[in-house]
């Protein structure tokens, strides 16, 4: 494994590789910044302009935003009290709240040390856990395949928010995969004789559509000014009492937020709720948690950064996004030729620990921009949104172009616009809709196969000892959620005229 | 339940339907294989069942489904600016996407958020200026330009 570690490093430490990781954990921390604009539609939005580059580079780039994101969103948590993602919704509580009491520059610098330190401890649990799981993924067969894939979007839907719904996500984004052509007979599907779809619907436009458009339009239906709390260099030094607190919180956050962010479905914002309410029972000082607790904040941004780096075991191991975000990841690498899944580590092993490697370089870029420069990072909280929106509306459309060199690229990405802030504003969960997208081919792909091999019977998903393993776990993932709301059912005090009426 | 929460349930009951009628000219198997309409029909059967037991969950009070509706201004603003990107698209082709998108932009920022015009002006320059630098000199991305810009 050293030896590749190395071997990674010689190759993200080429000048050309150093310079995109640097651009990708930059516009991560910008677009982390920026209320309104999380990671995976900064990643969307830049995913077209990586076809010129080398994947191992494009790769490089797209997952420095992905966690560059995690530290900006400190900025706007601690200084506005607006979680620029949300996993900063903890922070945005307690950050504020030592803002506010003049400790603005000690929050910053907790969450910028924190996160460092968690994201390192996390990129080499990355390093040791990877190998070893795409080896036993390499038993994997058709039948472990799709139930994988399945599990993986059952679980994005079980772990925070209505299952319902999330399955309802998942559903529109692989019927969105069926336009175009059957994968195993290229038979035209779904495409009603219209060129346009006969090449089915590419990713990026809907990507774009889904979580840059509609994420923009949804935000400008209030447009608030608001007035950053100011910070200074010399505010960020930390008191002996301060590492005192926070030294175990960073810990237990680090090691929280990576089992967090293995599991698919869970991400960030679930790894930093749960490290905080962890931190809240360890502390000698429980009642400071919600009005400044630094040990709080140093929990939630610890977690919240080893979650986004943990979510790349599976997708880096399996092939199977941990995240909306590493769905992109896992789409930019189809993009670029490469399939992804437990073969991933041997037949590329370089492109692997070169983005392993990067990982460790970005994160200690993001510890310098953030120590030193948060107060000029800060200063982009003051350009009105008024300014940025229209820029990022039309540069999406750009994207959008770039990537097939198409005006119906162009129109898809309005139309799936359109459908994303409808979820928006029907509280449909959208990242269901990007990792069922990702998946679809290789759900469909594997289950026709699997029945191929059985004949049509599906006792082959029952027979194989992997497998029924799976299969176990695909149904823990529907029944748990659905005995839960009906626990939470029985336990909540029962509403007068319950039964539709209205 | 009100008539604008069961939005997505009917949703998804439609997208299924569309599927099953649309893949009806597909084969279900080809001899011991799933043909192109297995797993269509497969997600079709899935979304009506997941369609209909999110209508149930709402009827029943199982799940509360916040409709966020926007202010007749928010409401306003949000259809100005989707009018806005769509005449963008439409733009493109016939002008050109650089000088399009600095319409685009001086448009949405004057006219739809109510900025004044100086800052406006120079955030579209800025704007499409980048694009221009990024896309079409660095990137090479051969943008429209029926006009040379």
């Amino acid at each position: 494994m050293l030896d590749q570690l190395l071997i990674g490093f010689s190759t993200a430490l080429l000048p050309h590789n150093l310079l995109f990781i640097f651009i990708g954990v930059l516009i991560g921390q910008v677009v982390g910044a920026l209320p309104g604009l999380g990671p995976s539609a900064g990643m969307a939005l830049l995913l077209p302009l990586t076809f010129g580059l080398e994947p191992v580079t494009a790769i490089m780039m797209l997952a420095g935003i992905m966690y560059g994101a995690q530290y900006g969103g400190t900025l706007t948590s601690v200084l506005i009290k607006v979680p620029g993602e949300a996993s900063g919704v903890m922070t945005a509580v307690d950050g504020n709240a030592m803002a506010r009491n003049g400790r603005a520059g000690a929050a910053l610098a907790i969450s910028a040390i924190g996160s460092f330190i968690a994201g390192i401890g996390a990129v080499t649990a990355v390093a040791l856990l990877a190998p070893p799981l795409a080896s036993f993924g390499l038993r994997f067969n058709a039948p472990e395949y799709f139930l994988l894939a399945l599990l993986g979007i059952l679980a994005i839907g079980s772990l925070g928010g209505s299952p319902i719904k999330s399955l309802a996500a998942a559903l529109i984004g692989l019927m969105i995969a069926l336009i175009g052509v059957d994968p195993l007979t290229g038979t035209p599907r779904l495409s009603f004789n219209q060129p346009i779809l006969m090449t089915g619907i590419d990713f990026i436009p809907v990507v774009i559509g889904v979580f840059g458009i509609a994420e923009v339009l949804a935000s400008l239906e209030r447009i608030e000014s608001v007035k950053p709390i100011k910070t200074r260099l010399r505010d960020m030094w930390l008191t002996m009492d301060d590492w005192r607190k926070c030294r175990f919180s960073i810990i237990r956050g680090g090691f929280i937020g990576l089992f967090v962010g293995i599991m698919p479905g869970a991400g960030a914002s679930i790894a930093s709720l749960l490290s905080y309410l962890t931190e809240r029972k360890f502390s000698k000082n429980p009642e400071a948690f919600g009005h400044g607790a630094i040990d709080g904040v140093a929990a939630a941004e610890s977690a919240n950064n080893a979650a986004s780096h943990g979510a790349a075991i599976p997708m880096l191991s399996l092939g199977i996004p941990g995240s909306a975000s590493t769905a992109i990841l896992l789409a930019a690498l189809i993009l670029h030729g490469i399939r992804p899944g437990p073969q991933l580590m041997s037949q590329e092993s370089a492109l692997v620990w070169g983005l392993i490697a990067s990982m460790f370089i970005g994160n200690l870029f993001l510890l310098v921009l953030n120590l030193p420069l948060a107060p000029v990072f800060a200063a982009l909280l003051r350009i009105p949104y008024v300014y940025l929106a229209p820029a990022i509306l039309g540069i999406s459309l750009v994207g959008a172009y770039a990537a097939t060199l198409d005006m119906a690229t162009v129109w898809m990405s309005l139309a799936f616009g359109v459908l994303g802030y409808a979820m928006i504003k029907f509280d449909v969960p959208r990242p269901p809709l990007v990792l069922a997208l990702v998946l679809a081919s290789l759900m469909e792909t594997s289950l026709r196969q699997a029945l191929l091999l059985s004949f049509g019977s599906p006792m082959i998903f029952v027979e194989r000892p992997i497998s029924a393993i799976l299969l176990v776990a695909v149904l823990a993932a529907i029944v748990l959620p659905i005995i839960g709301a009906v626990r939470r059912r029985r336990g909540a005090p029962q509403p007068v005229g319950l039964g539709g009426d209205e | 339940m009100r008539p604008a929460e069961a939005v997505p349930a009917v949703f998804i009951l439609l997208l299924a339907a569309g599927i099953y009628l649309g893949t009806s000219g597909l084969r279900m198997w080809d001899g011991i294989t799933p043909g192109a309409r297995f797993f269509p029909v497969v997600l079709a059967g899935t979304g009506a069942v997941v369609g209909l037991l999110l209508l149930l969950a709402q009827w029943r009070g199982f799940e509360t489904v916040e409709v966020e509706f926007p202010s007749a201004l928010g409401a306003a603003r949000v259809a100005a600016s989707f009018a806005a990107i769509t005449a963008l698209a439409v733009g493109i082709p016939l002008i050109g996407f650089v000088p399009m998108l600095a319409l685009f932009i001086l448009t949405m920022q004057m006219v739809v958020l109510r900025c004044p015009p100086v800052p406006s002006v120079g955030s579209a320059v800025i704007v499409a200026g980048l694009v221009h630098i990024v896309f079409i000199r660095w990137l090479a991305v051969p943008l429209p330009m029926p006009y040379g810009i």
